[in-house]
């Protein structure tokens, strides 16, 4: 154990000794968690990472999204991410920026994938939830809707829902269809 | 009542309720002695509502107390404290009506015992065994409740004295639900046969609610194990495997919410020992002088050899799970439903036996009865024997499996606490009050307490148990009131009385040492409760 | 202030010696004055622990107390942080409890801060020889444990070195449980060492908050997270603010009805947004005291330890449990970190090769990232990043580390977790004091 006094001692000494410190920037847990994350990012090429902040700014990020097979092909859709300090303690917070017409996502960009809330656990990282977020463009999931009509409609008809999407993603304006 | 000052209780609120702070603003609380311990006990109470206060305190203020006692100051020297104390806690909630009394403790037992009886619970703090015997006799006669607290050094000690002490709402920290998953009656049996866990469409088979799964696979299970419940662990694995096969998808929550609950089948809710010991008590035998509590074990008794069929009412009430709304909600309703039928019937049995005793049935009430009912597989009943008992030696089994305990020091504690006691009725003083004094002191207070646990364990044990180190710093302590340990043991008392006189959570089922070297505490349990 | 006789029961202890007391205890009359003048002990929130520290530490004869907060008084405070009163409501917690304490206790010297953690600098922290915490919020602590684990270094012989230690005790509770612990940076487990202590937060599906809610929690989250955003879009919530709580409860209380789940209260609605953990004082009494206690013994050595963590457990009887955790020798905050010395003309680039060449990394390492602090030296994925970076590797590693020494964080796929090499440059031993943690060399 220490004894506080031989070490303030200790402490006024290496004061004396050395003059003004370089002031240690510090880094929260979630930056060293993420800085590993990123660096291991094994993106396919449908897949995007753009940094708005600069390279020195991990804690916030955007995945684009361009489908090459499914309902949603052809479509970009982006991603933010913010991270807590706290990552992996607590998962990342995904928004979808872009306005789309799926069962899992609503018009305000909440995201429905279990891993981001239920299911977090801090072994998964910034790979698995781009790997769900991909997964959700190829299988749209319509028994666990956030889009309540979307997800019947894709249920009930699903030609009439593949209609649906294509024309959400020409005329960006997806409003409209949750009246539907 | 509560509602007025919901806001500013509303932290506390969330953990007793209402009724929990109803009993609070209805408790009238008297302090012995406001040193350090007692003010922060009392402090604790007053913060949290409680009705009224009196302090019983005949010393002045001096200046040793500015240095461990944050409510008297500079100003109040040469004061009452008993006064400061009290005008300094007033100052923190203008709700609870303040007292003092500027006697000591000793005198008032001495001359106006009496004193004592207009109070729900008294905290006497710092005070010596004497003393301590007759409060305990004056408070058992009128049922007040006493909670003894005692700051020394770096140890402390807390106990409480009460002849019976009920609890309805003892809100364990895990508490399980009744599901009745392996016996479901008639009404949940049809709701689970009328779901198709079997159905294709996927949405409605992945929220098909884990209680129904098991329900149906207990039925399976039971068809072709001649009605018996999976028993062996290779039994239990296979029914958690054949639940699993069942799935249809590795998303299914529902699924795996049935699987990690299946122990519910086997191993559900029964009557525990404590209940168990309560049912067999002869309070059971009512009279018409009995407690409504008693009389709703008795009513419980009979409820469970009757339409109970061997299990306690149904609490009513069952934990989330993955479903749909309406399922979910149905099934909340079914268990509900049922468990007002045993409200009712109980309910009966109590008018019943209210009738027998020769008291008015409607004296219970009904939502009395449906409180009981949902919190009866949790009901505590405390009894605290005489101090008289527990300084004669009915603790001596219990100390002496702690002291056996290698590097437990606590039991230890125990005894030189009593041990300065009897060192102080001997010497007038206690040890370790003068520097120059310490080795002796030393030398004569472990002659004393091995003495003392002798006669507490019935001898045969030597001196060598009480470790020198302990001894030493016992007499190092000098009856110091530290200020953090008063406030560790001001607070714990603050928070049993609390549990007190709200009859929630379970108070202390001994006497509880603290050990402030090491940060630790052990509880010694009493006799009665073995 | 030292009237005769007023330390009286603390001197029990600060002026006999001891026989379970801590290393290099020497009782005497200037250890009691020495913790009155010159220490300097930081307590962290002003909340129900903070008011109960404050007034702890300055009963067991601390005199120099600073307090931090960024929090005002708020009328559900009342029933336990009894430094403050109805009057008070609105005022800076740091300020009022700052005062009060001052007030009462004579002769201490209480600095309130109002402002958040974050703001301060470097050098604020270092003022002080111990911290206390009051906090509820993991991210505080984390963010404290970061401030205070960079300013740990370490000896050659890998100990930590101890003028660059800064004890932290820490406490936490939740109705009538509660925690109170010892961190030694570099002795015994930091925060992050035991991130796993603390429980994962609950959250619900949002599908099942859209579409089969169950409880009253489910209807208010909905409400909460998803209602808002569409029908007050461009209104961000505020749950301080009296008129969007109310709207949350009207809209969670009709969705629940048209559900038929019962429950949904004004007082659920505020708990389930607020995220309300239930507070009374006697738990905040018992585990402060406990914390001060454990900072007075630190402070003197009076008595040994705690080790290092204890649990306390009020609703059935009195569970307390106390335990030495483990400290992770690989921690990212805390751990010494692997000692390389290098030239200091070397380029990054150069750098990188020398790592791979090195035979106690050569086996562990195939592409890797190199960090500096909050900079991304070079990254080697994703490709973006790489390009961001890549003018970075002709750069002199000496110019990157702004001429200092310190510890770079290396990622690779193939480490489990992240590498913490600690660089010196020959030549440049006056600049091994600005490192975060100084190994060998």
């Amino acid at each position: 154990m220490i004894n506080l006094f031989s070490l303030k001692q200790k402490q006024k000494e290496a004061a004396d000794g050395t003059g003004g410190r370089v002031p240690v920037k510090k880094q929260s847990a979630g930056e060293l968690r993420v800085q590993k994350d990123i660096s291991e990012l094994n993106l396919s090429k449908t897949t995007f990472i753009s940094f708005p902040n600069g390279k020195d700014d991990l804690l916030n990020f955007e995945i684009t999204i361009r489908p090459d097979e499914g309902y949603y092909m052809g479509g970009t859709f982006v991603f933010s991410f913010k991270i807590s300090p706290i990552y992996p303690h607590e998962a990342p917070k995904v928004k979808c920026k872009t306005k789309v017409y799926h069962p899992n996502i609503d018009l305000e960009g909440n995201v429905c994938l279990n891993i981001l809330r239920e299911d977090w656990k801090p072994v998964l990282s910034i790979n698995s939830i781009i790997y769900g977020l991909q997964y959700l463009f190829l299988d749209p999931n319509p028994d666990d809707p956030l889009n309540q009509e979307a997800a019947d409609v894709l249920k009930d008809h699903p030609k009439q829902f593949e209609s649906n999407v294509k024309r959400s993603m020409a005329v960006k304006n997806i409003r409209k269809f949750a009246t539907y | 009542m509560a509602v007025r000052n919901s806001n500013k209780y509303d932290r506390q609120l969330r953990i007793w309720g209402d009724q929990g702070q109803l009993a609070l603003e209805q408790a009238n609380v008297c302090l012995l002695n406001c040193g350090p311990t007692g003010a922060e006990a009392l402090k604790n109470l007053v913060l949290g509502g409680i009705g009224s206060c009196t302090i019983v305190d005949d010393s002045k203020v001096e200046t040793r107390d500015l240095g461990n006692n944050f409510f008297v100051d500079w100003e109040s020297i040469g004061l009452p404290k008993a006064k400061t104390v009290c005008a300094f806690l007033q100052e923190l909630n203008d709700t609870v009506e303040a007292k003092f009394v500027e006697e000591s403790p000793e005198a008032l037992l001495n001359s106006n015992p009496e004193f004592f009886f207009q109070f729900t619970l008294i905290i006497a703090t710092q005070m010596k065994e004497q003393s301590l015997l007759a409060l305990d006799s004056i408070c058992r006669k009128r049922n007040v409740m006493l909670l003894i607290a005692r700051s020394y050094g770096l140890t402390g000690l807390i106990r409480i004295c009460v002849k019976e002490h009920c609890v309805i709402e003892s809100k364990p920290d895990n508490a399980i639900n009744d599901l009745r998953l392996q016996k479901p009656w008639a009404e949940l049996k049809r709701f689970a046969d009328e779901l198709d866990a079997e159905i294709d469409d996927p949405v409605i088979h992945k929220h098909i609610p884990f209680a129904v799964l098991l329900i149906k696979a207990t039925e399976d299970w039971r068809k072709t194990h001649a009605g018996s419940l999976p028993y062996t662990s290779k039994e239990k694995a296979e029914f958690k495997v054949s639940l699993a096969s069942k799935k249809h998808g590795e998303d299914e929550d529902n699924y795996k919410e049935a699987i990690s609950s299946a122990y519910r089948v086997w191993s559900p809710p029964t009557i525990g020992s404590e209940l168990q010991r309560v049912l067999d008590d002869s309070a059971v035998e009512v009279n018409s002088s009995s407690p409504d509590f008693w009389v709703m074990v008795a009513a419980l008794k009979e409820f469970i050899s009757n339409e109970g069929e061997g299990d306690a009412p149904l609490d009513g009430t069952i934990p989330d799970m993955t479903s749909t709304t309406e399922y979910y909600v149905t099934l909340q309703k079914i268990y509900q439903e049922k468990a007002e039928l045993h409200v009712t019937a109980l309910e009966a049995r109590v008018k019943n036996i209210l009738k027998r005793i020769g008291r008015d049935p409607q004296s219970i009430t009904k939502s009395a009865i449906k409180l009981f009912c949902k919190n009866a597989r949790n009901i505590r009943v405390l009894r605290y024997p005489p101090l008289e008992d527990e300084f004669n030696s009915i603790i001596g089994h219990e100390l002496q499996k702690l002291l056996e305990v290698e590097e437990n020091s606590n039991a230890t504690f125990y005894v030189l606490l009593r041990g300065v006691d009897h060192f102080a009725s001997s010497y007038n003083r206690y040890p370790g009050v003068f520097d120059d004094e310490l080795e002796e002191d030393a030398m004569k207070l472990k002659t004393l307490s091995t003495t003392l646990l002798n006669k507490m364990i019935g001898g045969g044990v030597g001196g060598a148990v009480l470790s020198d180190d302990l001894v030493s710093e016992m007499c190092r302590f000098g009856a110091s009131e530290i200020h953090t340990v008063a406030s560790i043991i001001g607070g714990i008392a603050s928070q049993e009385a609390i549990k007190l006189l709200t009859r929630q959570f379970t108070p202390l089922p001994g006497v509880l040492i603290y050990n402030g070297i090491d940060s630790t505490t052990s509880v010694l349990q009493l006799k009665s409760f073995a | 202030m030292d009237m005769q006789g007023r330390w009286e029961d603390i001197d029990h202890l600060l002026l006999r010696q001891g026989t379970l007391v801590g290393p290099e205890f020497e009782p005497c009359a200037e250890l009691r004055e020495s913790l009155h003048n010159d220490l300097r002990v930081l307590v962290i929130g002003a909340g129900g622990l903070g008011c109960e520290l404050l007034k702890d530490l300055a009963l067991s004869g601390f005199g120099n107390i600073d307090v931090i907060d960024m929090d005002t008084i708020d009328v559900s405070n009342l029933n336990r942080q009894f430094l403050f009163r109805m009057h008070d409501v609105g005022k800076p917690k740091a300020v009022v409890a700052a005062e009060k304490v001052m007030q009462r206790v004579k002769g201490v010297k209480v600095v309130p801060h109002y402002g958040r953690i974050e703001e301060k600098d470097d050098e604020f922290y270092r003022q002080f020889q111990i911290i206390a915490l009051g906090l509820d919020s993991l991210e505080a602590r984390s963010y404290i444990n970061s401030v205070v684990c960079s300013f740990l270094e370490y000896e050659a012989d890998g100990s930590p070195a101890l003028p660059t230690i800064i004890p932290m005790v820490d406490g936490g509770t939740e109705g009538f449980k509660g925690h109170a612990r010892v961190i030694i940076p570099g002795v015994t487990p930091c925060f992050y060492c035991t991130l796993g202590l603390f429980p994962p937060q609950v959250t619900y599906p949002l599908c099942t908050l859209a579409e089969t809610p169950r409880s009253p929690a489910h209807c208010i989250e909905y409400v909460h997270l998803i209602q808002w955003g569409q029908e007050r879009p461009g209104d961000s919530f505020d749950a301080d603010n009296p008129e969007h709580m109310k709207w949350i409860f009207d809209k969670a209380f009709k969705r629940a009805e048209q559900f038929k789940i019962a429950g949904v209260t004004y007082s659920l609605t505020q708990g389930v947004v607020k995220n309300i953990i239930p507070a009374i004082a006697s738990t905040n009494a018992i585990i402060s005291a406990a914390c001060a206690l454990e900072t007075l013994k630190i402070a003197t050595m009076c008595c040994r330890s705690m080790d290092n963590y204890m649990m306390y457990m009020g609703t059935q009887g009195v569970y307390t449990h106390t335990l030495s955790h483990e400290k992770d020798p690989n921690c990212l905050v805390c751990s010494p970190g692997v000692p390389f010395e290098v030239d200091s003309s070397i380029s990054l680039q150069k750098f990188i090769e020398l790592l791979l060449e090195d035979p106690q990394f050569k086996d562990k390492l195939s592409k890797p990232s190199i960090s500096y602090q909050k900079r991304n030296l070079y990254m080697q994925a994703p490709p973006v990043l790489e390009e961001m970076t890549r003018p970075h590797l002709n750069s002199p590693l000496f110019e990157l580390m702004e001429k200092a020494g310190g510890t770079l964080n290396v990622n690779d796929k193939k480490l489990t977790g992240i590498l913490r090499v600690n660089v010196s440059f020959r030549g440049h031993n006056d600049t091994v004091m600005d490192m975060d943690t100084a190994g060998g060399g």
